[in-house]
């Protein structure tokens, strides 16, 4: 009987660890995913605020892929025992509003603990503080 | 009892497996550290004599001087990525490694002949950094330059022998040493 249960479990465990091709488009509830990856902002413009995420993710010991800014967007990379990879987006609401996006991947997976993304934002919150009584 | 716990342990060690399957975020990735702001006094420099654009230039040079290769600019953001294979060897380490290896091989009778030893240790390493140039708000003649570098070094076998941070202090002020003179040059060019 324990043994049967042994059993179930390592299949489980196994049935996580091969994806492939599941992998290419798999991911968890759209809207979800999106609340908690996302804040808006009515503070600074799409430079400063693209040029606050930029000296955020380096105070968290990132280096950057890419830049866009035409197309706001900005990929990183952190390098520790893990390697984390995330990229971060900027979409103009309406004149006064932005929306700052960022997702993230811890290794080989998504990075869906919304604590992660609060302590991201709140250093993000932290730099464009910073940015607006230019004291960086 | 002895039954039980005997069997009980293989069960929370493979429940203990699966959680590990599913990652958690190391609690501090994107929390600011203590350091943050040592750090990031250490990886930057101010100028004045440049504006912003004039210093991604210099730092381009700079970075081509050490031969460093560019994959990513975006001078509307100040931006500069970089990056470099370089050798990672220490030379006394592959001496003692390989006689090691050797010894083993000969006190063996050549029945152990392996490579394990020398094999383990560092081969190449790949660095990565980004450079930002960033005009100060209220006086756009002062230009605050930051960088931080990276890298991942590989094992003669080519596995993953070390990714990390570069936090060396040392590293970032002969960088600054260099970029320094580069910007003074470009500053008389001028």
């Amino acid at each position: 009987m324990k043994r049967t249960g042994l059993q179930i479990l390592v299949v489980f465990w196994l049935a996580g660890c091969v994806s492939q091709n599941a992998a290419i488009t798999d991911g968890g509830s759209q809207v979800q995913v999106r609340q908690i990856q996302t804040r808006e902002y009515d503070t600074l413009n799409k430079r400063d605020t693209l040029r606050s995420i930029l000296a955020t993710l380096q105070d968290l010991g990132f280096v950057i892929d890419n830049a866009d800014y035409d197309f706001a967007t900005i990929t990183a990379t952190k390098l520790q025992d893990y390697q984390i990879r995330m990229t971060v987006t900027v979409r103009e609401r309406d004149s006064e509003m932005l929306a700052v996006r960022a997702n993230a991947r811890l290794n080989e997976n998504l990075i869906d603990d919304p604590r992660a993304y609060q302590d991201f934002f709140a250093a993000l919150d932290k730099a464009m503080f910073l940015t607006l009584h230019d004291v960086d | 009892m002895n039954f039980n716990v005997a069997l009980r342990l293989p069960i929370i060690s493979v429940v203990l497996l699966g959680l590990t399957a599913c990652e958690t975020v190391p609690g501090n990735a994107f929390q600011l550290s203590e350091t943050a702001l040592e750090t990031r006094s250490i990886q930057t420099r101010e100028y004045s004599s440049l504006d912003d654009t004039a210093i991604l230039s210099a730092s381009m040079a700079v970075l081509q001087d050490m031969g460093y290769v560019v994959d990513e600019v975006e001078p509307e953001l100040g931006l500069l990525s970089a990056s470099k294979r370089a050798d990672a060897t220490n030379k006394l380490e592959a001496f003692g490694t390989l006689s090691i290896d050797t010894m083993q091989c000969v006190f063996t009778l050549m029945l152990a002949c392996t490579r394990r030893n020398y094999g383990e240790i560092d081969d190449v390493q790949d660095i990565r950094l980004t450079l930002i140039s960033r005009p100060q708000v209220e006086n756009r003649q002062n230009v605050a330059v930051r960088v931080t570098m990276q890298r991942v070094i590989w094992d003669k076998e080519g596995r993953l022998s070390e990714q990390e941070t570069i936090t060396d202090e040392q590293v970032y002020r002969s960088f600054f040493q260099k970029l320094s003179t580069a910007v003074f040059l470009e500053q008389a060019r001028l």
